[in-house]
Parts: C-alpha cells; structure tokens; sequence
C-alpha cells in the first residue's frame, strides 16, 4: 500500500487534462488524501504540450514530489519530456505506439504500455471527448479508486448542466477504462491507495481563497483587467458579489481598474483589484497616489514569469521589487506574502483591516503556482471576522469636529477619515503635494511634514504586521529563508535532508515590507549558514534581505528561473553540496 | 442655497481664461439644482482644469492624468446618491484618458462630463493637443501638427453616448443651461465645451469660435433625438453646433447592476455563519 503518489495526466492543450486533472483531484481528497496539484500548461488554447500532476498523500504536504508514479498521455511527446521524473517502478500508459522511440536506458526499471483512448473512445462512443473519462476508468484500475465517489463526482459535474444521458455516458467510459487497463496492466504493476474518512476539508486554489476571504472581510467593489494567472478571482468574485451586495467590474485596463478601486474606496466601500506582470507595471502610477492620497487598497498580484509577456502561465517570484520599490516617490506600502492556501485566506482579511488602518495601499504578493494549483486546507470554518475600518469618522463625530482635516497631522500618522456626503467634512484628495485639508500646498515647510506624516504610518504599522514564522529544529544551525510558494519545495527538501542526516530551520517571511529585521536578524544569528530560496533571477528576496540586515558572507542564494516551481531536490541537493565544500 | 455657497476661493487661472466660465456656469447650476456642496464630488485630472477643486466647494478629488473617468467611475458605484461630475482637459480626456473615455460612454455610467477644450496643452506650456487642428504650429511640433483633430462629441456618439453637447465658454448662459440638462440626464452625459486659452492658444480665441460655431437651436426642425439629424451635425461642418446635440433614453450602468439603487456604501459587511458554510461546501 503506497502512502504517498505522484500522478500526472499529460496531452495537448484541448485534450481536457485540466478537466480531467481536476476530476481526478477530487476523487483523491474525498478518499481522503492530502492533495497538491501541478499545472504546467501553455498560453495557448489548442495543440500545445499542457500536463497536470496530482500528488496525494497520506500525510500532511506542502508540495509537489520530484518524482511521477503513474503517467497517463494522451500523445507521446508528454512521455519524451517527462520520462526523467518518471519513478522506479512508474507506471506509464500512453495512447500512441511511438514508446519504441524510447531509449532502452528510459525504458529500464519502468513499465510501459499502450492504451488507445482515443480509439476505444472513438470506437465505442463515437466521440473523442470520452477519451478522458477512458483515462480515468484506467486510473481507476491501477489506483484502485473508489467508484462510488467517482460516481458520485461525475454525477456533481455533469447532471445540473448536461442531463442524465451525458452522466451515464461517461459512467460508462470509465467503465469501459477501469476494464481495457485490467487487460493490459498486470496486478503487481498497480498502485493501490487505501481510503481514508474524508473529515472536514477543502480543496481549492490560491485565487480561490484570496476571493473568498475578499467578500468575507467585507469587499464589496472589485474592479480588473483579466490576466493569467489572477483572472480566477475576478471570476469566482464576479458569481459571488452579487449576492451579496458586492460589485465586480470588468475594467478597459489595469490602469482603470486601481483607480476605480480607489473612487470607491474613497467614497467608502472595501475595494480591491487583482492583477499580474504586465498589468501590475500599468498599475504603479495608481500604486502612487493611493499612497499619495491616503486611500486603503488591496492588490492581489499573482506572480507569473517576466520580464515583458515572459511565460504567462507558469510561476515566478520576480516582482517583489516592483512593489517594494517600484512607483515614483516614496510613499508607505505593505507587502504580505502569504505561504499556505490558509494564508491566502487570511491574509486577505488582515490585508483589508492593514488598509483600512494605516490608509495605504496593502499588496498580496502570490504566485501562479498558488494562484491556480489546489491543495486540500482544514475547512476554515465559520469565521467571525473582526472588520476594522480604523479611524473612520461616523457623522456625529464629524459634526463635534470644529475644523475638520483630512490630512491632519497626528502622532501616528493616520488621519481621521470623512467620506463624501458627510456634513461638516467637506476636503480635497489631491494627487499634488496639499496641506491638511487636501488642498494643493508646495512649500516646503509643509512638504517635509507631510511627507513625514505619511511614512510615520508604516511605523505605527509594523507592531501589526504579520511576523515571520519559523519552522523545522530550532536548534538547526542550517537556516533557510523563503517566501510565499517556495514554502512546499523547502519543506519536502528539509524532509530530504533530515532523512540524509542534516538538520535545519526555516524562515518564512510573510510581511515583506516594511522589513520586519529584528525577527530576520535573531534566525540569521541563530544560524551558521542561510540559503536565501528565490524563485527568480537576481534572487530578489536575498537582495532584499542584504539590504535590511549584516550578514552578507553568510548568506548563499538557491535560484530557479526556469518557469517552475523549485524542485524540493535542487534545495536538499544544493545545500548538501555547498556543506561538502 | 448662494452661489457663494459653492465658491471656496477666487481662481488664478489666467485673466481671460475660459475656464472662468465654466466655474461660474457651474456654480449657478449647483444653485438652480439646490444641490448640497457635500453630496457633490468633483473629479478632475491632471491640466489647468484640475485647480477648479481648489475653488469650488464641494468633496473634490484631483486625479491623476488621464484617470479622472476611472476614479469618478468607482465613486458613483460605490455611492448612488452623490452626484458626480467629472471636469478633463482636452489632453486629459482625449489623449492619456481617451481609452476611459469610450469606455465610460458605453457603460453609461451616469457621470456628468464636462471637457474643458482648448485644443492645447496649456498647464505644460502650449504643446499641441489632439484637438488641435492640422497644421497648427506649436512648441512641440514645430513644423506643424501633422494628426487629423480628435472631435470628443463624434466619438462619444460612435461610442454609444446618451447625452452629447458642446457648449462655449463664451456663451455661460448655454454652459448652465447644458450642465443642468446633463446633471439631470439619467446616464453618462458629455459636454465637451470650447474654452479659449489666452496665454497659449493665439488661433482658438474668441473670436475664432464665435466665427466657427453657431446654436444648434437656429437650426429649424432640429431634434437631438433624432438618430439620423445628429449624425449629420455631428459629422463635421464646416462650422461646430453648440448645444444638446444628441438623447437618448438607455438603462444607466448602475440602474443594471445595482438593482434598487442601494448604494454600495450600505452593503452588509459580514456574511453570517449559515452562508459562509454553504459557500465553504462548494470546496469540499
């Protein structure tokens, strides 16, 4: 009996792969397996290579896996490029004849057979479109799954919008899978996985838990542009705010949807807009003014691979700069970095009540490979979500309010706020330099102080931000520091190389600015050697840490910019190479 | 109500500068609508228009070029119950902002958008604009604009508009009378008025406009109703009409999103257990 398995579905982008990934992640979370999902497709709606991998597992995990047990491909050229992950004993099944192409060094230790999906489909059911639901009757097969669930899956799906006929249909095209792979794959070749209760969880992606936590953190205007990978949200909020007095708005560009975000958040709704890349970059001159005028604002930017349109569907961790210093002039900003499904649904919440307190623009720094893989979470549960509007004036207030100013100068740098229709509250937002009340004021005795009054609230923030966590053996003098999706590959490599006899910590930093030092500093000291994990170039994170810190010569970069996600292996494997040097 | 209610502080634009007509005109329409300073908001952009915040009294928001449609866009939404007028310069509206600008016409957001036109950019110190005709010498061209003029009236009708006017900065009885009529218009209303530039534009003046303009209401039978007579003043005569030169009756943005017309503003916030379970099981 396995405890863990890694399958992939590989074929050509039209094939269904997502669909039937999906599918086949569903069935494994509700017997009751740990899931992580692994979309690797193109920019491209038809006939390019796209592949999607489940791993299941047993026990709690973050991560992919290194290795594939089970590949199902509906084309061989899946099979040429993945067969190095192929594991031992893996099991891979593929619709064409074309294996023979294979070298026999491939070949050795693996086992190969030929399954015409397409054909038995074509043959049996006169459409090519049940080749997907043959796969999964194969799965079936080699996994051993459980076909009530399955049934019951198929039934969810297909029933509301296809009728009875369309479910029975692809019933009986797993069926007809489950018993053409009997034929072809022996006993001993099968990778059964046992059932576990199925208590209380969820499975789903990134966006879709930033989305959620929006409308329960009481967003109620969401404005955007559509782009891969942040489109999900605008898609699961744009079903959702209706019904609950919420709007979504599907912007002309990038550039319109923050500053329709922030005219409704000035006027007084919890606002929020979503984005990537080449969006984010038509974003800054609004990223600018928000901090300029003191507007609270949330941005989800969900990192894809740059520079310029770069790989728009796959994951990278390269623009941490962009927020951190990007936008002309200098204006206080706060960047969360959220490592876990949970934290993505958390952090929205606190992201709105960061904006909300400190009047400032609060960006959700994710990447794809969170944004639009799914991994199961405990079930959040009812959430009694504290909404903390921070210093909002109501009318009766404002009316005890002599001389009202919107910009007034106050210990904490926060200003009480007024909103439009309020009597006695009358002011200006001006993207100009102003005075107390908004209006435009160029000298320069007013400019240091108001410049000074906007970046004391990124002190006042830093007691609330969120801190670091820190996982593995405190007493490790091996550290590890990463952000966001980097979180699954270290925790699966520390895992590596606690079974290869090496010790180590783990810093997940989740505010990236303002930079929390003290948290950093205490786990740099506590630590002879920090590996920086970046999932980008110039190892951004590490720049950043450089920065902000003393600890230079102690400190090594672990890089990947190849458009995926970092292997768990190439984070073991470069840490115990550099600890032989 | 008083005019000098709605009057924070006396303008330095330029003496001459048309712009003083359409503070003026604008003060008397919020006075002949007995319209409250606190439920107004002003947005502006980036030009010599963009000081009108600074004088008028009301909420007021300065954007950023360009952007001054998208922010009074997000306001509306988020709050029914004001009564939003954008103000843009020619360059604002029809240059950096001109992709907000189709756009905004087409959602028929009810926003009351007032171009204030003087076919330069003047606040940066007469650089040709897209207003500016062909031909025309500027700072920034030299040897003469080479660009076929954008006319904002023509392409909000193209665009879907509802309420199309041009009016004068010379004629402010017209001007008040078109912003009343445009703040009164369920739906995006645009009037784009032509508004000399003393300092910078020395071929648009005065003069110029009272040669090249005359009242849509000379025109007998005209019916700015009528889909077909619009179309032809508004393809460009030698002369351009002043006046309510295009209606129509269409459902606003809001009217089709915000069923009711509750304002956002006063959405419930928390989503009680019951619902946030019965989303919660969509994941399961």
């Amino acid at each position: 009996m396995r405890t863990d398995i890694s399958v992939m579905i590989a074929g050509k982008a039209g094939d269904g792969v997502l669909f039937t990934g999906n599918v086949l992640a569903k069935i494994l979370k509700r017997q009751g397996w740990e899931i992580v999902t692994y979309r690797n497709f193109p920019s491209n709606i038809r006939g390019e290579a796209t592949d999607y991998t489940i791993r299941a597992s047993l026990k709690k995990i973050y991560g992919s896996a290194d290795e594939i047990d089970v590949l199902m491909a509906f084309d061989c050229d899946a099979i040429f490029e993945h067969i190095g992950a192929v594991a031992e004993e893996g099991v891979v099944l593929c619709e064409g004849q074309e294996l023979t192409r294979l070298k026999p060094r491939e070949k050795t230790g693996r086992i190969f057979h030929a399954f015409p999906m397409r054909n038995l489909a074509r043959e049996r059911f006169g459409n090519e479109i049940f080749k997907n639901m043959i796969l999964l009757g194969g799965l079936c097969y080699i996994l051993d799954l459980d076909f009530r669930i399955i049934t019951q899956i198929i039934t969810d799906t297909f029933l509301k919008k296809k009728g009875t006929d369309v479910v029975a249909k692809n019933i009986q095209a797993i069926h007809l899978g489950c018993v053409e792979a009997q034929k072809i794959v022996r006993k001993e070749e099968r990778h059964l996985l046992k059932i576990k209760k199925d208590s209380n969880r969820l499975l789903l992606s990134g966006d879709e838990s930033i989305a959620y936590g929006a409308l329960v953190a009481g967003c109620r205007f969401f404005a955007a542009y559509p782009i891969c990978p942040a489109t999900e949200i605008s898609q699961w909020l744009a079903l959702y705010f209706p019904r609950y007095e919420g709007l979504v708005v599907q912007t002309e560009d990038e550039l319109a949807a923050l500053n329709m975000a922030l005219g409704a958040s000035y006027a007084g709704v919890r606002a929020m807009t979503s984005t990537s890349g080449p969006g984010a970059s038509l974003m800054m001159e609004g990223f600018s003014l928000a901090g300029m005028a003191e507007i609270p604002i949330v941005v989800v930017h969900v990192q894809r691979v740059g520079p310029s349109t770069g790989l728009p569907t796959k994951s990278e961790q390269a623009d941490l700069t962009q927020w951190i210093h990007g936008a002309h002039g200098d204006f206080p900003r706060i960047i969360l970095s959220p490592g876990t499904i949970k934290e993505c649904y958390e952090f929205t919440i606190m992201a709105f009540n960061l904006a909300d307190r400190y009047q400032c623009p609060v960006i959700l720094l994710t990447e794809q490979d969170y944004g639009q893989n799914y991994r199961t979470v405990k079930n959040f549960g009812y959430s009694k979500t504290q909404i903390d509007r921070g210093k909002m004036l109501s009318q009766k207030e404002l009316l005890d309010i002599d001389d009202y100013q919107r910009y007034k100068f106050v210990r904490d740098g926060i200003s009480p706020r007024a909103l439009p229709s309020m009597k006695n509250g009358i002011h200006m937002v001006e993207s100009n330099e102003h005075d107390v009340r908004g209006y435009r004021d160029e000298s320069s005795h007013n400019r240091k102080m108001m410049m000074e009054k906007r970046m004391k609230k990124l002190e006042s923030a830093r007691k609330d931000l969120i801190r670091p966590k820190i996982w593995g053996k405190r007493t490790a003098d091996i550290g590890i520091i990463g952000c966001g999706s980097t979180l699954g590959p270290i925790q699966e490599a520390m895992k590596q190389l606690f079974d290869s006899g090496i010790e180590t910590k783990y810093m997940q930093i989740r505010t990236l600015w303002p930079f929390l030092h003290t948290e950093v500093e205490n786990f740099i000291n506590g630590c002879e050697r920090i590996y920086v994990v970046d999932n980008n170039f110039e190892g951004q994170l590490k720049h950043l840490i450089m920065s902000q810190v003393n600890h230079k010569d102690k400190m090594e970069s672990i890089l990947n910019y190849s458009g995926q996600t970092i292997r768990p292996q190439e984070i073991s494997g470069f840490i115990q190479k550099a600890l032989k040097r | 109500m008083k005019k000098k209610d709605y009057h924070l502080h006396d303008p330095t634009w330029c003496l001459g500068c048309g712009i003083y007509g359409v503070f003026s005109s604008l003060k008397a329409t919020a006075l002949s609508l007995r319209m409250k300073p606190e439920e107004i908001v002003i947005v502006t952009g980036i030009g010599c228009h963009g000081r009108l915040n600074n004088y008028f009294r009301s909420y007021g928001f300065h954007s950023l070029h360009g952007r001054a449609l998208p922010v009074a866009t997000g306001v509306k939404l988020a709050n029914v119950r004001l009564s939003v007028i954008t103000v843009s310069g020619d360059g604002d509206a029809y240059s950096i902002g001109l992709s907000h600008f189709i756009h905004a016409v087409r959602r028929n957001v009810d926003l009351t958008y007032i171009v204030i036109n003087n076919m330069i950019f003047a606040l940066t110190q007469g650089q040709t604009s897209p207003t500016s005709r062909m031909g025309v010498i500027s700072v920034s061209m030299p040897f003469g604009s080479k660009e076929l003029p954008l006319d904002g009236p023509r392409l909000a009708f193209a665009s879907g508009g509802t309420f199309i006017a041009r009016g004068f900065s010379g004629t402010p009885k017209q001007l008040r009378h078109l912003f009343e009529q445009g703040l009164r218009h369920k739906g995006f209303s645009l009037i784009d008025v032509l508004s000399p530039c003393v300092t910078h534009n020395k071929i648009n003046t005065y003069d110029w406009y009272r040669k090249n303009t005359y009242d849509i209401g000379q025109k007998q039978g005209y019916d700015p109703e009528n889909r077909h007579m619009a179309e032809q003043v508004l393809k460009g005569e030698e002369k351009m009409a002043l006046g309510l030169l295009y209606k129509e009756e269409r459902p606003s943005y809001e009217d089709l999103l915000l069923p009711g017309k509750k304002p956002l503003l006063q959405s419930r916030l928390t989503i009680d257990r019951k619902e946030q379970e019965r989303i919660l099981k969509k994941f399961e």
